[in-house]
């Protein structure tokens, strides 16, 4: 298992050597799908390698140039890597320009100092009643396949398309057994390790990610874990569209409280949700895109809620309290978190928001308020796990 | 002896602040006169108006709290309902409100509105549509959502019109008619557009005046002129505003009165972004001893430049070609390329200096890639520009030092390449 975790710990280390070689090994072209919701599955189908974009691990140096300060992270490190021609891996990138106002400002800029040999803009529509929005997203989806087979001059077809679409719900069912055994057995893995697989599946090819799964997850059903020591279950929710600073999750066990699931971009909410492979698959895909949940604050869901969401997985693993992630200047999730606040104090689930930045100038102020939050939920005398 | 410029201000512009205090007004006396009422963000309020509802509009709502000077409370409710400093102030606004009622927060009681019937979120920005759901998730009001995407590529605007289109006979006439209980009425929206024709084309013979050199009135006097183009849309009270505004326009080009004193302005300035709403007097301040003027703003152009484009025998398909048809579909005008063009003709057709990029810190719709949109726009016109970062509404994100120092360093770079 750590020799496993060992790969995964190189891949995530450094993405953008990964990536580059996965390029040279496979001899397929790369393509960059800024998160959340574009699907990777049309871009598999072409027989192109669908990376997620991420947020780099470096300070904004060339980007200021073109992005204030006041945009949120991903959007600020990808520029910054993009103009310092850190990227140049990447033959294709897709935005889907209606998520959120920040990601509008990428294309232009990418278009002027990267001219990627290709780049798409999807209009994927909020989760909206009426037919009109159906009609609009599955053309929107049928027009990014036709752009993707004139890339790459091959015909994308049904059963390609369904053969990608087992591929990816292949990996949301193992995705979805790692947590599984990770509810039951909370710190089989730091939270820490348990992102970084995730992320990995987002960087590496999806089958070689499904057949490092199927390696690792055995593993982790054979191994037994110390249950004797008393800790808080915590569920961290949030983090949209980048992984949360792993020093944060680190941070939250450190403190004494354990995480046995999550409501992270990197973590839950990527692998949930699989497609219908019995369908059209273009009417699949669609339909993936217009489930309301897990709940996302881009999506234009206002009948469902956010906390319902995770009120049932705070039960679900019998968890004390939440721990809200918000990365700083996202509209989205600073728009809704209100809402999310008031009804976790309504349920009487303990909730805190923690802010993050690209440049975390320092780590105390959130250490203090997650100190202050673990004595609320009673220390170190919470259940046994 | 350093020359002493100031600012020769418009009689008609007075004129405003009445109608748009009667227009607020009415809106707040609806409920009690038993009408009915609706929220609106972007410009969806024409289907509201149409159905003679009275029209909140998101934007209007909150120039007019910047406007009387509501503003910080509201945005201090909002603080106490949970809302973070840096989510758009014009959502803060609205969720301010809300709090203010539901807490019953001491705010200026002409900033609260009646709870509405319905809210018509148009996402036209995506922020657009939170504060509806938002409030959706608080007061249980029922939203009428449409999509009402920004085009970046001219390409995809006749796929993005056809959705646009059918969204509004597929939910938004059917779910007014259901909240009304009447049918649409197609002729009250003509008779709107009947007005916003005579306006607009009233307004356009205005904007002539500002290619004046001197020029007699500022970006300024129009920015508080909108409100009959827009979310006063169909009184025709804006028809007798605008006749009068041009007349005294062309008096005072007739006597030589510039809009600076005493010889005119020194830089002609083009404006980007929302205009700071609650800054308005504070930016003249600093603009005038300069003698310099803002003239024109992509913003304040985007309210239907075209007067050929409104076709009151088809309102409806007027309503959607207005921002997805035509030569320079509004649409586009928000995305990097549309700006481009938009901004590249504003600095040729009226002569201008150059560039005061405004920033918002909350609200980034006017904020899309702008540094480069300046950097093009700089190499292709040779006309300097600057970023202003600041808000609209929030105090707490406009500094007067970083608005003194980037105006000085325009006002330099302007003087360096006339020389």
């Amino acid at each position: 298992m750590e020799k496993l975790l060992k790969r995964i710990g190189e891949i995530t280390s450094d993405p953008y050597a990964y990536v580059a070689r996965l390029k040279e090994e496979k001899e397929k072209r790369i393509i960059g799908c800024f998160p959340m919701q574009v699907p990777e599955e049309i871009v598999h189908a072409a027989g192109l390698i669908p990376v997620v974009i991420w947020r780099g691990n470096e300070a904004v140096t060339w980007g200021h140039s073109h992005i204030p300060p006041y945009y949120c992270g991903i959007v600020r490190s990808f520029i910054d890597d993009a103009v310092r021609g850190k990227l140049g891996f990447m033959d294709g990138m897709i935005f889907h320009v209606r998520q959120c106002l920040l990601i509008m400002d990428i294309p232009l800029i990418i278009e002027r100092h990267v001219k990627p040999e290709y780049m798409k803009l999807l209009y994927l529509p909020p989760v909206y009643p009426g037919k009109a929005t159906r009609d609009f997203l599955r053309s929107d989806l049928e027009l990014f396949k036709k752009s993707l087979e004139e890339y790459t001059g091959n015909t994308i077809t049904d059963d390609m398309l369904k053969s990608s679409i087992a591929v990816y719900n292949e990996n949301r069912s193992l995705l979805e057994r790692l947590y599984e055994i990770r509810r039951k057995k909370p710190r089989i893995l730091t939270s820490a390790e348990i992102t970084k697989i995730v992320w990995a599946g987002m960087l590496m090819q999806k089958e070689d990610h499904n057949e490092l799964l199927r390696d690792l997850i055995p593993l982790m059903e054979a191994r037994t874990v110390e249950t004797a020591t008393t800790k808080i279950k915590v569920i961290p929710v949030g983090c949209l569209c980048q992984a949360p600073p792993f020093d944060v999750l680190n941070m939250i066990e450190d403190l004494g409280m354990v995480i046995p699931d999550d409501d992270l971009y990197v973590g839950s909410r990527y692998f949930a949700n699989k497609v219908n492979i019995d369908d059209n698959p273009i009417e699949a895909l669609a339909e993936r895109h217009l489930k309301k949940t897990p709940v996302c604050p881009t999506k234009g869901v206002w009948d469902v809620l956010w906390a319902d969401d995770v009120e049932e997985m705070v039960k679900l693993n019998n968890a004390s309290g939440v721990i809200s992630i918000h990365v700083k200047f996202c509209p989205p999730h600073a728009c809704y978190y209100p809402d999310f606040k008031s009804r976790m104090i309504e349920k009487g689930i303990p909730e805190i928001l923690v802010q993050v930045e690209h440049e975390m100038l320092s780590m105390e102020g959130i250490k203090t308020r997650l100190q202050s939050f673990t004595e609320s939920l009673g220390g170190n005398n919470g259940e046994k796990i | 002896m350093e020359k002493k410029y100031k600012l020769n201000r418009l009689k008609t512009t007075n004129d405003i602040r009445p109608l748009v205090d009667q227009h607020w007004a009415s809106l707040r006396e609806a409920k009690a006169k038993g009408e009915m009422v609706a929220w609106a963000s972007a410009p969806t309020f024409i289907f509201a108006f149409a159905m003679g509802m009275k029209c909140h509009f998101m934007a209007g709502y909150s120039a007019y709290c910047g406007g009387i000077g509501a503003a910080v409370d509201v945005l201090q409710a909002a603080k106490m309902g949970g809302d973070l400093a840096e989510s758009c102030s014009y959502h803060r606004l609205h969720m301010g409100m809300a709090e203010a009622v539901r807490r019953d927060i001491p705010i200026n009681p002409d900033a609260i509105l009646p709870i509405p019937d319905i809210m018509i979120a148009g996402r036209l920005c995506p922020e657009m549509a939170y504060y509806a759901e938002g409030l959706n998730r608080r007061l249980g009001v029922p939203v009428l959502p449409i999509e009402f995407p920004i085009v970046f590529d001219r390409e995809d605007v006749p796929r993005i019109k056809k959705y646009f289109a059918a969204q509004i006979k597929e939910t938004v006439i059917p779910t007014l008619e259901k909240v009304c209980g009447k049918p649409f009425d197609y002729d009250r929206m003509s008779e709107i557009l009947t007005v916003l024709k005579k306006v607009v084309t009233v307004r356009n013979k205005c904007w002539e005046f500002f290619k004046e050199k001197p020029s007699p009135w500022t970006l300024w006097d129009y920015g508080v002129s909108i409100a009959p183009l827009f979310y006063m849309m169909g009184n025709p009270v804006g028809i007798a505003y605008y006749e009068k505004l041009l007349k005294e326009l062309q008096e005072r080009k007739e006597k030589g009165i510039p809009a600076i004193g005493p010889e005119g302005e020194k830089y002609r300035l083009y404006w980007d972004g929302w205009l700071p709403w609650a800054f308005l007097g504070k930016f003249m301040r600093k603009l005038t001893p300069h003698a310099a003027v803002c003239l024109t703003g992509r913003y304040l152009w985007e309210f239907y430049p075209d007067p050929d484009m409104i076709d009151p025998e088809h309102p409806v398909e007027t309503w959607i070609n207005l921002y997805y048809d035509g030569k320079e579909p509004l649409a586009m005008e928000y995305a990097p390329k549309g700006a481009l063009h938009d901004i590249g003709n504003l600095i040729e057709d009226y002569s201008l200096d150059g560039m005061i990029m405004f920033s918002s810190k909350t609200c980034r719709l006017w904020n899309i890639s702008q540094l480069d949109v300046i950097d093009i726009l700089e190499k292709k016109y040779g006309v300097p520009g600057v970023i202003i970062e600041g808000d609209m509404i929030d105090p707490s994100m406009v500094s007067d030092s970083q608005i003194d120092t980037r105006l000085e360093a325009l006002f330099e770079l302007i003087d360096a390449r006339r020389r």
